[in-house]
C-alpha cells in the first residue's frame, strides 16, 4: 500500500501546483479586457476620485505581475477580495453559494449512475439483436440535448403542462432552515423537519435531472463499448470455460474490467458536469455558484468572476485527484511496479 | 471394455455462408482412451479449435451441429450437458496465459473461485491450492496466491492455469495450444510438466498443436486435421515416422529437421481453403494442392482407411503408399565464401547500453554487451535467441534504425556515423530490413503497388511509367500474381504480406537483407515458402541475409553462420552445423534440448529435475553447468 | 488461433461505402436541411425577424386558435415572427459551427502530430498545457474568456477554438503515438524519408478518419457553445437573432407563450444531433479494422 500513498502524494503536490498555475491564467485572462473595466464597473455619475478609490482597491495600480503577487498574499490567507456589485467578501459570498451546488452536483451524479449502469449493461446486452439499432439511437439523440435545454424542457413539461415539481429556487418560501452545514438535505435532518426535507428534495429534482440526463449518455456509451472490449478478453472466455454462470462472468470477471476506462472518461467529463450547473441553476433560480458565475460576469464582478473561476477549477482538481485513487485502488496494475 | 473417455462419431458441425451451408468440421471421428493423450494437428483453419468448442457445448449461435454424436463416458453429451461439466468433469487449459487470468484479482481469489465451483469446502480451500500450486512445480506457493498475474512470467501463470485444470480431477483435460505463446525453453518445460502431471492423475487429454513433432512426442495418438476434416489418424510415432497423408506428410516435411540430413522444403501451391472456397469443394479438400491427385479426388468424400495397425488415412488409394516413402531432394547450403576482399558489413565493438531516465536515475540497461561482427557478401548469417535477449537491437543496429553507444558499425568500409548525405542513403540501399509484424509493417492506407514502391517516392528521376514497371518485376521477384498489386494489405493473407514486405526491400536493390523474426506466426506451408524465396535470392542476387529467429530448425536451413545470444550476449557462434551439431555452451545445450526432435524413438522432453519445482532457464542452467 | 470470419466485406467505392451506414446517411441529410435552411433563410423565411409587430406579441402558432397565418409559428414579446427568428438563428450557428470546429481542427491536430511524433520537451510542455487546460470546466473557461475579450461573435468563435483545441489534440496525439510506433514508419525512414515527409505521407492519413469525425463532432459542440453564450447576453448584439437569445427570451413568457421556447430547443437539437449521427456514422465507416479481408 505504500506504494499507492507514494503515488497519491506526488499527485497531490502536481495537483497543487496546477492550483496555483490555474490562478495564474485566470488572473491574465481576466485582465485581457481590451477597455477599461473600471467604467464598466462603476455607475456613469462616478468621479475620478470614485475611480481612484476603486482602482487602488482593487489593486489595479500596479503591474501585471505585482497586482497578482498582492492578491495571491490576500489569498492565501483566505482574503479573496470583495465582490464590486454585492459589496461583500468574495469568501462569504462562495461559502454559501458552494454548498447548494455541491448537493446539487452530489444528487445528480448518483442520478446518473442510477440511470447509466444499468442502461450501459442493457445496451450491451442488446449487441446485435434487434433493439440495438434504437436503442442506439436513443442514446445519439439524448446525447445531442444540452444540460439546460434538459432543464428548460423539464420545466416545460413537469412545472407548466403537469404542475408537479417545483423549479424556483431551494424551497418554498414557507420553510426556513439554519444553515449548520449549508447542504439543505442533511441540515434539515439534522433538524428534525421532514417536511422541509420533502421540499427540498423535490426541488432538486429537476435540475438535477437535467444535469444526470445530459451526463448519462456519455456514461452509458463508454460503459457499453467497455464491457464489449472486456468480453473479447482470453480471461472471459477462460472463466467461462471453467463453468463459471453467464452472470458471474459479467458481474465479478467484466465489469470491474470494465469500471476502470469508464472511470476514467466520468473524470473527464466532470468539468461538463459542473459547467453545467451555470446555466441549469441560472434556469431553475438554483442559489449556488454557478448562478454567482453569471451574474458576475454580467456585471463585470472582476474579483468575484476570479474567485468564482478559482472554485471550480479546484473542484475538478479534487475530483481528478479521488478519481485516481479510486483507479489505483481498482487496478492493481498501478499499486504494484 | 470401458467405453472410450471421449468419441467423435461423424460429428460435422456447419455455418450458412450466403444461401449454402458450409461444414466447417466435416464427420470428424475420433476417440480418446483414459489415461491416454491425444493430439489434434494441424494449422490455423483447420477446425482445431472448432473441436474444443464443441465439447465445451459454447458454440456461436450461428453454427449449428448437423450431424455425428459425441459421447462422454458412454453418454451422449448434448451442448448443455457438455456446459454443466466445465470446470468438474471437462477441463481446458487456454492457449495465452498472460491473458487467460483476470488481471484484477489476485491467484487466490481466482483459485477460490474455482474451489467453490468445484464444491469444496470452504475450510480446505487454502491447503487445497498450496497442494495444487506445488504440484505444478510453484515454488512458495502461499507467496505466488497473493500475487497478481502480471506479476507473473508467462510459464508461471500457465501452471498455475495446469494446477486449475487438474484440480477436482477431471476426467478429460482439453489443452488448445498451451505452449504456442511461450518460449522454446518455457515450452519444454510446460510439456513435461504436463506429461508427469497427466500420468499421476489418469487424465484423458487433447492436447491441440500445429507442431506435428511435439504432438507426436508428447501424445499416444495423433489426430491430422485439414479444412475440418481428419485426414490421418493413429499412433503418435507411427504418423510421424511413416505419414501417409499427402498433407501429414508435407507438414511434416515443411518443418526443417535439427539434425540428420537436410531435404528442401517442398512448398504447396495456393492456401488450406477459407470459408467461401470449402462451398464448392465436395470431395477431398486437400485435393487442389495435393502433388498427387487423380480424377476421383475432387468429386468423391474420403473415408478414414486403415494403412497399418490402428493408423488410418482418408486418402485415395495410390496417393498413400508413395508419399511415405517420397522425399524431395537433398539441401545443400552454399559454402560460406572465405572472406576475400572488404567485408559488406562489420560491427565492431559495437555495443549497446540504456541509462535509465527521471525516477530511474543510475539504473543501466545493456541491450547488447561490446560484440564483434562481419558479413561477408552472399553470406547467410542466422541469430537465434529467446525475447530478451538482444537480437532486434542487433537487427536494428546493422541496419542504422539504432546508433550503438560504443563501437562503430561499417558498411562497405564506410562508417556509418558521420557519414556523408551522399554515403548514407548509398547505405540505406545497400542494407533493408524486412520486418517481423506484417500488419504493423504495411500501411493499410496504401495499395501494394505504393508499398513496393515507396522508396522510389524521393526519388524524382524515375518516371511513373517506369514505376509500375518496377513493380511488377518486384512481385515477380517474391513469387505474387500481379493482381494483388491494386489490393490492400487487410485484402491479404499473412504469407502474401510478408512476401509484399521483401519486394518492398528488394525495391532498392540491397545487398544485404536483415530479416527480424519474418515467418513467426506463420503456417508452416508458408514459412517454407518464404525460407525458399530468401535462399533463391540469394542464389540469383548474391543478397546477404541476416536471418533473426527464436526457432532453431529454421536457422538451420537458412544459415551458414549462426550466433547464440542470451541476455544481450553472444554465447556462441561459428559454423551453424558445427554449433547445432556439437554445441559448447550450456545455454545452446539447453536451446537444441528443447526443439522436439524428428526421430520419434527419442526420449522428449529429457528429465531435468523439473519435477521438483523449478521455473526458469537460469536454474536449468545452474543445474546442468 | 484464427476465429472464422463469417462476415466479408468486399472493397467497396468509397461513396458507396460512406453511405452504407444509416447513421451517415440520416445525419447527412439531416446537415444538408440545417446547411440549406441557414444559406436560404432570406428566402425561406416569412417575415423580417427583427420587425416588431407590437399589435401582434405573444401570438400562438397558426394551428391553434388566436394564431395567424402570417406568422406559422407565432411572434414573441415583441411580435416578432418567431420562424423567421428560428431561421434565420441558424445563420449563427452554422457561422459559428463551421469557423470554430475548422479553427479548433487545424489547432489541435497540427499540434498533436507535432508533439506526438516529434515528442521530447514539446511534447511535454503542450501536454502540460493541455493538462492545465482540462481543469477548467469548458463553460467557465469561454465566459471568462468572453469576458476577457469581450463580446460578440468572432470572440465567441475564438473563444470556442481557445478552449477547446484540446479535444482534437488529446485524441489525434493518442492516435499519433501508435502509428508512430508501427513498423510502416520504420521502414520508411529506412528509405531515407524526411520526418516532415512521413508526418504528411504516412501520419496524417492515418489519422484522418478520426479528424473527421472529431470535425462533425465539433460542430455540435461550437452550436451548444454559441447557444449558452448567446443565453447569457455574451455573443452577439441585440440586432442580430441567435438561438440562445430566443431561449433567454422565452424564458420569461414561459407560463404564456411556451412555443417560444420550443422553437429554439427543436432548433438547437435538430442541428447537434445531426452532426452527432454524423459524426457517429463516420467513426464506424471511415474504421480501416473493420476492412476484412476479401475471398482469399
Amino acid at each position: 500500500m505504500g506504494n499507492v500513498a507514494h503515488l497519491l502524494g506526488r499527485k497531490l503536490i502536481t495537483a497543487c501546483a496546477m492550483a496555483l498555475l490555474l490562478s495564474v491564467v485566470v488572473f491574465i485572462v481576466l485582465r485581457m479586457i481590451p477597455s477599461d473595466p473600471l467604467a464598466m464597473m462603476l455607475p456613469p455619475s462616478a468621479t475620478q476620485a470614485d475611480i481612484d478609490i476603486v482602482r487602488k482597491e482593487l489593486g489595479l495600480d500596479g503591474s501585471i505581475f505585482q497586482q497578482y503577487v498582492v492578491w495571491l498574499g490576500h489569498a492565501l490567507q483566505g482574503d479573496l477580495g470583495r465582490s464590486i456589485f454585492f459589496r461583500e467578501s468574495v469568501v462569504s459570498l462562495l461559502l454559501t453559494a458552494l454548498p447548494p451546488t455541491l448537493e446539487l452536483v452530489l444528487v445528480s451524479l448518483v442520478m446518473a449512475l442510477l440511470i447509466s449502469i444499468p442502461g450501459g449493461v442493457l445496451l450491451y446486452k442488446l449487441e446485435r439483436r434487434r433493439g440495438e439499432m434504437l436503442a442506439d439511437f436513443v442514446l445519439v439523440f439524448l446525447l445531442s440535448v444540452p444540460s439546460f435545454l434538459w432543464g428548460i424542457i423539464l420545466i416545460v413539461v413537469f412545472g407548466v403542462i403537469f404542475p408537479i415539481l417545483p423549479f424556483m429556487g431551494r424551497l418554498d418560501p414557507e420553510f426556513s432552515v439554519n444553515a449548520i452545514t449549508g447542504f439543505a438535505l442533511i441540515d434539515t435532518v439534522l433538524q428534525g423537519e421532514w417536511r422541509a426535507w420533502l421540499d427540498a428534495f423535490s426541488h432538486l429534482i429537476l435540475p438535477a435531472f437535467a444535469l444526470a440526463l445530459s451526463f448519462s449518455p456519455i456514461i452509458v456509451r463508454v460503459l457499453r463499448s467497455s464491457l464489449l472490449d472486456t468480453a473479447t478478453a482470453q480471461y472471459v472466455n477462460v472463466a467461462r470455460l471453467r463453468g463459471q454462470s453467464e452472470w458471474r462472468v459479467l458481474v465479478h470477471h467484466m465489469f470491474k474490467n470494465a469500471a476502470l476506462p469508464t472511470l476514467t472518461l466520468i473524470g473527464v467529463q466532470f468539468g461538463f458536469l459542473f459547467g453545467g450547473t451555470l446555466l441549469i441553476e441560472v434556469i431553475f433560480s438554483f442559489p449556488g455558484i454557478g448562478n454567482l458565475m453569471v451574474q458576475a460576469i454580467k456585471n463585470f464582478d472582476l474579483p468575484l468572476i476570479q474567485g468564482v473561476a478559482l472554485v471550480f477549477c479546484l473542484m475538478v482538481l479534487v475530483v481528478n485527484f479521488c478519481i485516481d485513487g479510486l483507479y489505483a485502488v481498482l487496478d492493481p496494475r498501478l499499486r504494484t511496479s | 471394455m470401458m467405453p472410450p473417455v471421449l468419441e467423435f462419431k461423424d460429428v460435422s458441425v456447419s455455418v450458412k455462408v450466403g444461401e449454402a451451408e458450409v461444414a466447417l468440421l466435416r464427420k470428424v471421428s475420433f476417440e480418446v482412451g483414459k489415461g491416454r493423450i491425444l493430439g489434434l494437428a494441424g494449422e490455423s483453419g483447420a477446425g482445431k479449435s472448432m473441436i474444443g468448442r464443441v465439447i465445451s457445448g459454447l458454440l456461436p449461435d450461428n453454427l449449428r451441429f448437423s450431424g455425428g454424436e459425441v459421447r462422454f463416458q458412454g453418454q451422449t453429451l448434448t451442448g448443455r450437458l457438455a456446459r454443466s461439466f466445465l470446470g468438474r468433469r471437462i477441463a481446458f487449459i487456454p492457449q495465452e496465459p498472460l491473458s487467460a487470468l483476470n488481471p484484477v484479482y489476485t491467484i487466490r481469489q481466482q483459485m477460490y473461485e474455482h474451489m467453490k465451483h468445484q464444491g469444496l469446502p470452504r475450510a480446505q480451500w487454502e491447503s487445497y491450492c498450496i497442494e495444487r500450486l506445488l504440484e505444478v512445480g510453484l515454488p512458495d506457493p502461499a507467496d505466488l496466491l497473493g500475487r497478481y498475474p502480471h506479476q507473473l512470467s508467462g510459464g508461471q501463470c500457465q501452471r498455475v492455469l495446469i494446477a486449475m485444470a487438474f484440480s477436482g480431477d477431471p476426467e478429460l483435460i482439453v489443452a488448445d495450444e498451451p505452449t504456442t505463446a511461450l518460449d522454446v525453453v518455457t515450452q519444454a518445460q510446460i510439456v513435461r510438466l504436463l506429461r508427469g502431471v497427466q500420468r499421476k492423475h489418469g487424465t484423458a487429454v487433447i492436447l491441440i498443436t500445429h507442431d506435428l513433432r511435439l504432438a507426436a512426442h508428447v501424445c499416444d495418438e495423433v489426430a491430422v486435421l485439414y479444412a475440418g476434416d481428419v485426414v490421418e489418424r493413429g499412433p503418435a510415432r507411427s504418423v510421424l515416422d511413416a505419414p501417409s497423408h499427402p498433407y501429414s506428410w508435407s507438414l511434416k516435411m515443411a518443418t526443417p529437421s535439427l539434425e540428420g540430413e537436410q531435404y528442401v522444403l517442398p512448398t504447396l501451391a495456393e492456401l488450406m481453403p477459407g470459408l467461401k472456397d470449402m462451398v464448392s469443394l465436395v470431395g477431398c479438400r486437400f485435393a487442389r494442392r495435393c502433388p498427387t491427385r487423380n480424377a476421383e479426388c475432387e468429386s468423391r468424400l474420403p473415408r478414414l482407411e486403415p494403412v497399418a495397425e490402428g493408423h488410418y488415412v482418408s486418402c485415395g488409394g495410390q496417393c498413400r503408399t508413395a508419399a511415405g516413402s517420397r522425399k524431395t531432394e537433398p539441401h545443400v547450403l552454399p559454402a560460406p565464401k572465405n572472406a576475400l576482399g572488404r567485408p559488406l558489413l562489420e560491427l565492431r565493438d559495437v555495443s549497446m547500453t540504456y541509462h535509465g531516465q527521471g525516477r530511474r536515475r543510475g539504473q543501466v540497461f545493456h541491450a547488447l554487451r561490446p560484440m564483434s561482427l562481419s558479413i561477408a557478401p552472399g553470406e547467410l548469417v542466422g541469430v537465434v535467441g529467446e525475447s530478451g535477449s538482444g537480437k532486434s537491437t542487433l537487427a536494428r543496429l546493422i541496419v542504422g534504425l539504432l546508433e550503438p553507444t560504443g563501437g562503430s558499425v561499417h558498411v562497405e568500409g564506410v562508417a556509418r556515423r558521420g557519414a556523408s548525405g551522399i554515403q548514407a542513403a548509398q547505405m540505406r540501399e545497400t542494407v533493408q530490413m524486412v520486418f517481423q509484424d506484417p500488419d504493423s509493417a504495411l500501411n493499410p492506407r496504401r495499395t501494394v503497388e505504393a508499398l513496393v514502391t515507396q522508396a522510389l517516392e524521393i526519388r524524382r528521376d524515375i518516371p511513373l511509367a517506369e514505376r509500375g514497371r518496377i513493380a511488377q518485376r518486384l512481385m515477380g521477384q517474391v513469387g505474387m500474381a500481379l493482381d494483388a498489386l491494386g489490393r490492400f494489405p487487410s485484402q491479404l493473407s499473412g504469407g502474401q504480406k510478408q512476401r509484399v514486405n521483401i519486394a518492398r526491400a528488394l525495391c532498392v536493390t540491397p545487398r544485404l537483407l536483415v530479416a527480424d523474426e519474418i515467418v513467426s506466426g506463420l503456417d508452416v506451408s508458408v514459412q517454407a515458402l518464404i525460407m525458399n524465396l530468401l535462399l533463391e535470392l540469394n542464389r540469383e542476387l548474391g543478397i546477404a541475409v541476416v536471418f533473426i529467429s527464436h526457432d532453431l530448425s529454421v536457422i538451420r536451413y537458412l544459415c551458414q553462420r549462426v550466433l547464440v545470444m542470451r541476455h544481450g550476449e553472444v554465447v556462441e557462434q561459428g559454423e551453424t552445423e558445427s554449433v547445432f551439431g556439437n554445441p559448447q555452451h550450456p545455454y545452446t545445450r539447453l536451446l537444441i534440448g528443447s526443439v522436439p526432435p524428428d526421430d520419434a524413438d527419442a526420449v522428449w522432453p529429457a528429465p531435468d529435475g523439473s519435477e521438483e519445482g523449478i521455473v526458469s532457464s537460469e536454474q536449468v542452467l545452474e543445474c546442468q553447468s | 488461433m484464427t476465429t472464422t470470419t463469417m462476415k466479408y466485406a468486399g472493397a467497396r467505392s468509397g461513396l458507396a461505402r460512406l453511405c452504407s451506414h444509416p447513421k451517415v446517411v440520416i445525419g447527412g441529410v439531416m446537415v444538408l436541411i440545417f446547411l440549406l435552411v441557414a444559406l436560404l433563410a432570406p428566402w425561406l423565411a416569412p417575415n423580417d425577424p427583427n420587425a416588431q409587430d407590437l399589435l401582434a406579441t405573444l401570438l400562438p402558432p397558426a394551428w391553434s386558435e388566436g394564431g395567424l397565418a402570417q406568422y406559422p409559428l407565432g411572434t414573441d414579446a415583441l411580435g416578432r415572427c418567431v420562424l423567421s427568428r428560428l431561421i434565420f438563428g441558424s445563420r449563427i450557428a452554422l457561422l459559428v459551427a463551421v469557423v470554430a470546429a475548422t479553427g479548433t481542427m487545424l489547432l489541435g491536430t497540427v499540434l498533436a502530430i507535432l508533439a506526438g511524433y516529434l515528442r521530447g520537451w514539446f511534447d511535454r510542455s503542450i501536454s502540460f498545457i493541455v493538462m492545465l487546460w482540462m481543469a477548467f470546466p469548458p463553460v467557465v473557461f469561454s465566459m471568462m474568456l468572453m469576458v476577457g475579450l469581450g463580446t460578440g461573435v468572432s470572440n465567441v468563435i475564438l473563444a470556442v477554438i481557445l478552449v477547446d483545441w484540446t479535444r482534437f489534440y488529446r485524441v489525434v496525439r493518442a492516435e499519433v503515438l501508435v502509428a508512430r510506433q508501427r513498423e510502416y514508419v520504420h521502414a520508411a525512414r529506412l528509405l531515407g524519408f524526411s520526418h516532415l515527409r512521413i508526418m504528411l505521407r504516412e501520419v496524417l492519413p492515418g489519422v484522418a478518419p478520426i479528424v473527421i469525425t472529431l470535425f462533425s463532432l465539433e460542430m455540435g459542440v461550437a452550436i451548444v457553445v454559441e447557444a449558452i453564450l448567446s443565453f447569457v447576453g455574451l455573443s452577439v448584439p441585440s440586432n442580430v437573432v441567435a438561438w440562445g437569445v430566443m431561449l433567454a427570451d422565452g424564458r420569461d413568457q414561459i407560463y404564456q407563450a411556451g412555443w417560444n421556447l420550443m422553437a429554439p430547443v427543436v432548433g438547437i437539437v435538430f442541428a447537434v444531433l445531426a452532426f452527432n449521427l454524423l459524426s457517429d456514422g463516420l467513426r464506424v465507416v471511415l474504421d480501416p479494422r473493420l476492412r476484412k479481408r476479401g475471398s482469399e
